[in-house]
């Protein structure tokens, strides 16, 4: 059973949008989540989008300058127009053998299904095989640098910070950006700012 | 230790290169470069040969210039960056190459390059055992492999060396005495070739001042009778407590020639006015008689003799018997001798035995120069004749013969090689089976011509560029050599030549070790040894 934290809504190949039913402890940037994919394999995504947006379309929310508090306490209803939505990006999946591939599973995860976030079993051996970084990567329109940074801060602190894994996927990201050394400079920053 | 590829140390793989320009190969991720020196032996394996090659630079290199414009600045950066857009780059020469399912084959010069991500590795004895073959005879052990255990041998062919004119240079204090009393001592064990050594700082008798300042055995303690000892300087301190001489070598003066001045030239500070001079004494007085009439002239009989020589000037003649006086203060120089040198050291190499001419107290240039080219020019005469009868006859010549001599420059400078006998000895190679072993530390003052008969070169530390580049001048791969050469240190020889198959840089063998090997298989030591194991079995109860 998944200990869910949303339910997909919208669903392709390479990425899901999911719902989440409460409020609060939205999934973080860079966090890695599975969702079922068709009879006994997991997909394995990345969180690269959060937001709240009003549940419905034609009712835009307005500022009313309170503080939550003082919201919660005078206008409770508001919190109930709100909905939290994420998007995540399919990098990897669980076949029937159990064997974790980084690559894009063969059917994208049906709408309804439920959303869990990864124990750090999963996220070990998603990211043992350091394709995934190469998978963010060949992610279009999304903010790559910063989900490369955050997806192997996350694997680096589900590793109880080994500093080894920190450099071999420093060096993924070299290798793969060697026409580009101040980009890869730049994220190998971001990846380095960590504990 | 066997010959599998995992048993063996992995430095790299080719990348690049060329049989010209040498390999490249990028460093291993796992070696460290601190631990990656210039002058190891390292063999690459191709498909089906082992290419033997010697690491001849180690570089930086790097896939992206922006990662040198702007370098990691910190720990981590760095780190990540290494083996990734950093990396270290080996410059290897291949020598020789041999089949690497042909153990034990010998090795031939390499003409082709190994493929593309060839594995190169460090050396292993069994590798410079098939490249430099098995210590025996005649492949004596005269180090190591720099960088190897001390006990991997790299092997001299002896007969080869004899072959051909040698040289062994090096800066005063390089260890290049020390190899020279090893490599002496294993051609003098041989018996296949005599040697006569001219020993200028008294080295090669009985003892020799060792690198540390006290007294260690030579030659003739450590071969015994099989080395004679004939003197310049019988009243030496040398001599004594059991370590005599075996003869006195005396020089009469109707054997100093013109041409032998010449050399001297730079010693007695001759003019040409001078020399020109001296050829005209000569010429009048006769060949045989004119220094020693010269010699006894009283000044008061110099402007006479001016006369009688006609249109000399008296003031040349002055100067002239001013410094030639110098030699009535050598006593080894006689109007008459009691014994004939040259004579003498035929018997001795004609019984086998190898002559080391000591020069005591006399040990300046100037005697060095006239004593061992008077002696040598009477011997190459000798030679020479006894060669040319044998091969008329159809037989075998006198036993080849190794004529070693120090302060080489001196005899082989380029004004006077084309005139003296070393100079003839060295162009004429092995004709009349003679060849010279010369020892020197200023190797650009020797002929061109004349280096470039040189074999075998053993090369020790140098600091004057041009003394390096004549020590290589016209071998192949001289830039890797110079390379080598540069960043030796003491007791560490650079050996090249015919008598090796390549170019390898050693740890000189220890003399300690040496001498034990030479007592447990030497002249006078053996017989003592021999003697002792006789008592030994014919006297059970006898305790050691």
């Amino acid at each position: 059973m998944i200990d869910r934290i949303g339910e997909v809504i919208e669903a392709s190949t390479t990425r899901f949008r999911a719902q989440r039913e409460e409020l609060d402890n939205p999934p973080a940037f860079g966090s890695f989540v599975k969702v079922p994919s068709g009879p006994d394999i997991t997909s394995y995504a990345i969180v690269y989008n959060v937001y709240e947006t009003s549940i419905d379309a034609s009712r835009r929310p307005m500022a009313m300058g309170l503080t939550e508090e003082e919201l919660k306490a005078q206008q409770p209803q508001i919190f109930e127009m709100i909905r939290l939505e994420f998007e995540a990006a399919i990098v990897g999946f669980k076949d029937q053998g159990g064997a974790v591939k980084a690559y894009l599973p063969p059917w994208p995860p049906r709408i309804h299904a439920f959303v869990g976030a990864c124990g750090p079993e999963e996220v070990i051996s998603l990211t043992e095989d350091l394709d995934f970084i190469r998978a963010i990567n060949a992610l279009p329109g999304l903010p790559t640098d910063e989900l490369i940074a955050a997806a192997v801060r996350v694997a680096y602190q589900n590793r109880d910070c080994d500093a080894e894994f920190l450099v071999k996927a420093g060096q993924e990201i070299a290798i793969m950006l060697k026409e580009e050394y101040e980009r890869a400079r730049s994220i190998l920053r971001r990846v380095g700012h960590v504990g | 230790m066997s010959d599998k590829a995992a048993d063996r140390r992995i430095l790299g793989q080719i990348t690049k290169g060329s049989l010209i320009s040498g390999l490249q190969a990028k460093l291993s991720d796992n070696v460290d470069i601190e631990d990656v020196r210039i002058g190891t032996f390292a063999v690459v394996d191709g498909d089906r040969n082992r290419f033997f090659s010697l690491l001849k630079d180690v570089s930086l290199a790097s896939t992206n210039e922006d990662i040198l414009l702007t370098p990691p600045t910190d720990d981590f950066d760095r780190r990540v960056h290494l083996g990734v857009s950093t990396y270290y780059e080996l410059s290897l020469q291949p020598m020789l190459v041999a089949e690497k399912d042909a153990p034990g084959a010998t090795p031939l010069p390499s003409t082709t390059v190994p493929p593309h991500f060839s594995t190169v590795f460090e050396a292993t004895p069994e590798d410079v055992e098939q490249v430099f073959g098995k210590v025996d005879e005649f492949h004596p052990s005269v180090g190591s492999p720099i960088f190897m255990n001390p006990t991997i041998p790299v092997c001299l062919d002896l007969r080869k060396l004899a072959m051909r004119s040698n040289a062994l240079f090096g800066r005063s204090g390089c260890g290049k005495s020390v190899l020279a009393r090893i490599i002496l001592g294993y051609l003098m064990q041989t018996d296949a070739f005599v040697n006569l050594v001219f020993d200028m700082h008294n080295e090669f008798g009985w003892t020799a001042t060792s690198e540390e300042g006290g007294s260690v055995d030579s030659l003739r303690k450590l071969l015994g009778q099989r080395v004679a000892i004939f003197t310049l300087d019988p009243k030496s301190p040398l001599y004594g407590h059991g370590q005599a001489y075996d003869f006195e070598v005396q020089v009469p003066l109707n054997e100093i020639r013109c041409s032998d001045m010449e050399l001297l030239g730079a010693e007695l500070a001759l003019s040409q006015a001078q020399r020109e001079t001296m050829y005209k004494l000569e010429e009048r007085w006769g060949e045989k008689t004119w220094l020693a009439r010269f010699l006894k002239l009283e000044p008061q009989e110099i402007e006479g003799a001016a006369e009688e020589l006609g249109a000399t000037n008296v003031e040349t003649l002055k100067v002239l018997s001013r410094k030639l006086g110098r030699f009535k203060k050598l006593p080894f120089l006689k109007e008459a001798v009691s014994d004939d040198t040259v004579r003498r050291i035929r018997d001795y190499i004609g019984a086998g035995k190898h002559v080391v001419i000591q020069f005591g107290r006399y040990n300046d240039l100037l005697t060095y120069i006239l004593v061992a080219n008077i002696l040598t020019r009477r011997l190459h005469e000798d030679y020479a004749r006894d060669t040319d009868a044998a091969r008329a006859e159809g037989r075998e010549g006198p036993t080849p013969l190794i004529i070693t001599i120090e302060e080489a420059h001196k005899f082989l400078d380029p004004s006077v090689a084309g005139s003296t006998v070393f100079g003839a000895i060295a162009r004429e190679a092995r004709k009349y089976r003679l060849v010279l072993f010369l020892i020197d530390q200023r190797p650009s003052g020797i002929d061109d011509e004349i280096l470039s008969q040189v074999g075998t070169r053993i090369v020790g530390k140098l600091d004057d560029e041009r003394d390096i580049d004549a020590a290589l001048s016209g071998r192949p791969n001289q830039g890797t050599l110079k390379v080598l050469v540069n960043n030796m240190v003491e007791r560490q020889f650079l050996l090249t030549g015919y008598a090796l198959p390549m170019p390898v840089v050693i740890d000189a063998k220890e003399y300690g070790s040496f001498c034990k090997e030479m007592q447990a298989t030497g002249g006078r030591v053996r017989g003592e040894l021999e003697r002792r194991k006789l008592e030994l079995t014919g006297d059970d109860e006898l305790e050691l």
